[in-house]
């Protein structure tokens, strides 16, 4: 079997564990302790995880971060398992299922009574926002419990390999993997309990959430939330748009840089904004060709500097352009691009075919907030925040007393915004708690500073314009 | 402005230069950064202040004279925008910062590229510094060459 | 020719242009009809889409468009978790 496991990396160390075997479809794959399901079956050269249930469609993963649930196979029995956030174990059974899996032959296995907790804050959502908010309130006495379903922390920030852009202050120079570690460390430090490899199943009233967790269901009854959920990847309507090595882009990035596994040979990005511009880099870095970039506006979304490192590379950025179609029946062969006029209608005779194995998505996310609107939180659609975000006050208080977000998930900014979001909920949390004092307060401003500082110049208008349309002037409750 | 916000490549109108009489004293840096983003290592990372900002989203103001060619920053820009001219040597220098593999030693002979990623010569590698995974690479190019090569490919 | 607009409950962009053209024209309706956004995923990736599909045959636009109801659980749940054999 093909093996696309990258050993030498210009940015990255990749630790695998110990060498471990399991079973897909009666073959007995190799895998590293440490990688997910679907990471190493990637690896392996398998890319069709399932098949759709009515049109009998082809499927791998897409989003790689347990979200779109594109790539759930059968595994030990159990149907429906996410494979993507799910570790590969030694002897373990997975299966492709089609329409309806096999039910499960075996009783489910006794789960004790929910456990019931009483805590004073639940964070849900491990990246940057989530951690930040944790530190903040569990270094000020709070029982902080961080929840992520991942198996380690850090949100998207582990497979960010550049360098961050912003202020050198607020960690700028630095890549989003040493920051990461950085925040996990602190966390820890500070006494926050994480919860890692543990799912959110739902808001409940007064500020109750149920969990699940390795050891079963549990409650917990909280004085305060926080949801630092982040964001999901837009997806894109045109032909053959589900065809195994059609990705987005953030599944490109955790595939290469978190399990470092190349995605493929030649790789199609569609979206030029900074995520589609730093992807298409880091691709290059892991010895991927990045065939072209196409963009349907008439300029590149993102910035000069992103672009300039990928056109000293070779890589052609062609604007005004937009996908027609994907070749292949099995999986990604091609695609058929084109150019755009300027009421976005294809320009005749401009038809091309490109050569590629990926087609790689970057046309945006949009805020993950499923819970605040559980919750009952007032929504609005705001279009320069990526889509419905959270009403909120100027401490990204929802208008549910108590509950609060930060990151993209009331609004798609960038990780240093998400992070400076995360400790200001984090404080206001803390005076929420214990009352407030002058060293809150006063972090408060520096917080509040630093988020106005980097929403500055041309690129930050749109965030700018976009807070301004959902957040509250004064204090709600 | 040209079109860099259709083609990704600057030209160089867009780019602030240092004059022939400053190229003459000395190594000096040349920042190709034109937008107004929110990033400023750059100030941080010169130890003669002579990259300044008053917003963090303002473009470097560069003091040309205050500039001594020590490259430090070439490796701490985010954006890979900076590099660093010397045409006091002969063949003149260029050091571009460089993140891909394999990374080139000194003495090899590698293509000089321009800002397309188009061959424009094969120069020597006479320098090599890091700081953490970035590198900034020297490389010998010829006097008419100092404003197209931007970057490097290794032949091996 | 397949344009995928929910990928966990496999609905195409035909099958939404059809149900709107019966009527289906708001989201909670649609929602009921073709299972859209009731998946695995529970709407995180078609949602998005098919909202613009909504404000494009209706000439409206996202903005004036209304979300789908959010309920839990949120993500798959096993029979085991919630009902499994509590006897000892």
């Amino acid at each position: 079997m093909e093996d696309k496991r990258i050993r030498e990396h210009p940015v990255l160390e990749f630790e695998r564990g110990h060498e471990i075997h399991f079973d897909f479809e009666g073959e007995e794959v190799k895998a590293y302790k440490g990688e997910t399901i679907a990471a190493a079956l990637y690896a392996n050269g398998l890319v069709k995880f399932t098949e759709s249930k009515h049109h009998h469609r082809p499927r791998g993963f897409f989003c790689a971060i347990g979200k779109c649930s594109s790539c759930i196979m059968t595994v030990n029995g159990i149907p429906h398992v996410r494979t993507c956030v799910t570790p590969v174990e030694e002897g373990m059974k997975v299966k492709r299922h089609g329409a309806l899996p096999e039910f499960p032959k075996e009783v489910p296995p006794s789960s004790p009574e929910a456990k019931e907790s009483k805590v004073d804050i639940a964070v849900v959502g491990g990246g940057p926002a989530g951690l930040s908010a944790a530190i903040i309130a569990a270094q000020h006495g709070a029982d902080v419990h961080l929840f992520d379903e991942g198996d380690h922390q850090g949100g998207q920030l582990v497979k960010q390999t550049h360098q961050f852009f912003g202020s050198h202050l607020e960690e700028a120079g630095t890549r989003g993997i040493d920051l990461a570690e950085d925040l996990l460390r602190e966390a820890k430090k500070a006494g926050v309990n994480l919860h890692p490899g543990t799912t959110v199943l739902g808001y409940y009233p007064e500020k109750t959430l149920a969990v699940e967790s390795k050891n079963g269901l549990e409650i917990y009854h909280t004085k305060g939330i926080v949801y630092a959920t982040g964001a999901v990847e837009n997806y894109l309507a045109f032909e053959n748009n589900d065809l195994p090595g059609i990705y987005g882009a953030g599944g490109v990035q955790t595939l290469m840089n978190e399990y470092g596994i190349i995605p493929g040979e030649k790789v199609l990005m569609i979206g030029s904004g900074n995520v589609g511009l730093i992807v298409g880099y880091q691709l290059l870095q892991a010895g991927v060709d990045v065939v072209e970039v196409i963009e349907a506006m008439p300029n590149f979304g993102g910035y000069q500097v992103h672009a300039s490192k990928l056109r000293r590379a070779g890589v052609p950025i062609s604007t005004a352009h937009t996908i027609k179609k994907a070749l292949g029946t099995d999986r990604v062969e091609g695609a058929v691009v084109h150019v755009l006029d300027e009421d976005w209608q294809p320009v005749p005779g401009t038809e091309r075919e490109l050569e590629c194995d990926v087609i790689c998505i970057a046309v945006g996310l949009h805020p993950d907030n499923q819970f605040v609107r559980q919750a009952g939180a007032e929504m609005k659609y705001v279009r320069e925040l990526g889509g419905f975000v959270p009403i909120r006050t100027e401490d990204m208080e929802t208008t549910v007393e108590g509950v609060f977000v930060a990151g993209d998930s009331a609004g798609i900014e960038e990780a240093t915004v998400a992070a400076l979001e995360g400790k200001l909920v984090g404080c206001a949390l803390v005076e929420r708690l214990f009352g407030t004092s002058d060293e809150i307060s006063d972090m408060k401003e520096d917080i509040k500073a630093g988020i106005e500082q980097m929403r500055k110049g041309p690129y930050g208008e749109y965030p700018r314009r976009g807070v301004k349309l959902c957040t509250l002037d004064e204090e709600v409750c | 402005m040209t079109d860099y916000k259709e083609t990704g490549i600057l030209s160089l109108d867009d780019i602030k230069k240092p004059s022939e009489d400053r190229l003459k004293k000395g190594p000096v840096v040349v920042i190709e950064c034109v937008e107004n983003i929110p990033c400023d290592p750059c100030v941080a990372a010169c130890p003669k202040d002579a990259i300044s900002m008053d917003e963090i989203t303002d473009i470097p103001s560069i003091d040309f004279d205050g500039c001594i060619g020590c490259a430090l920053c070439v490796t701490e820009c985010p954006g890979l925008a900076i590099f660093v001219v010397d045409c006091t040597s002969d063949p003149c220098t260029i050091t571009v910062p460089y993140e891909y593999l394999p990374v080139p030693e000194k003495g090899e002979k590698v293509f000089a590229l321009d800002r397309e990623g188009k061959r424009v010569q094969v120069s020597k590698v006479v320098r090599v510094r890091s700081s953490g995974k970035t590198y900034g690479i020297t490389l010998e190019v010829d006097r008419e060459n100092i404003w197209k090569v931007r970057g490097l490919e290794v032949k091996r | 020719m397949t344009v995928m607009i929910c990928r966990c409950e496999d609905i195409t962009e035909e099958e939404i242009l059809e149900a709107i053209s019966q009527g289906y024209t708001e989201i909670e309706p649609l929602k009921r009809r073709l299972r859209i956004g009731m998946g695995q995923c529970q709407g995180k990736t078609c949602i998005p889409l098919v909202e613009r599909i909504l404000a494009r045959e209706r000439c409206k636009k996202p903005e004036d468009m209304d979300e789908p109801t959010a309920r839990p659980p949120s993500r798959q749940v096993s029979f085991g978790l919630l009902a499994g054999d509590r006897d000892e």
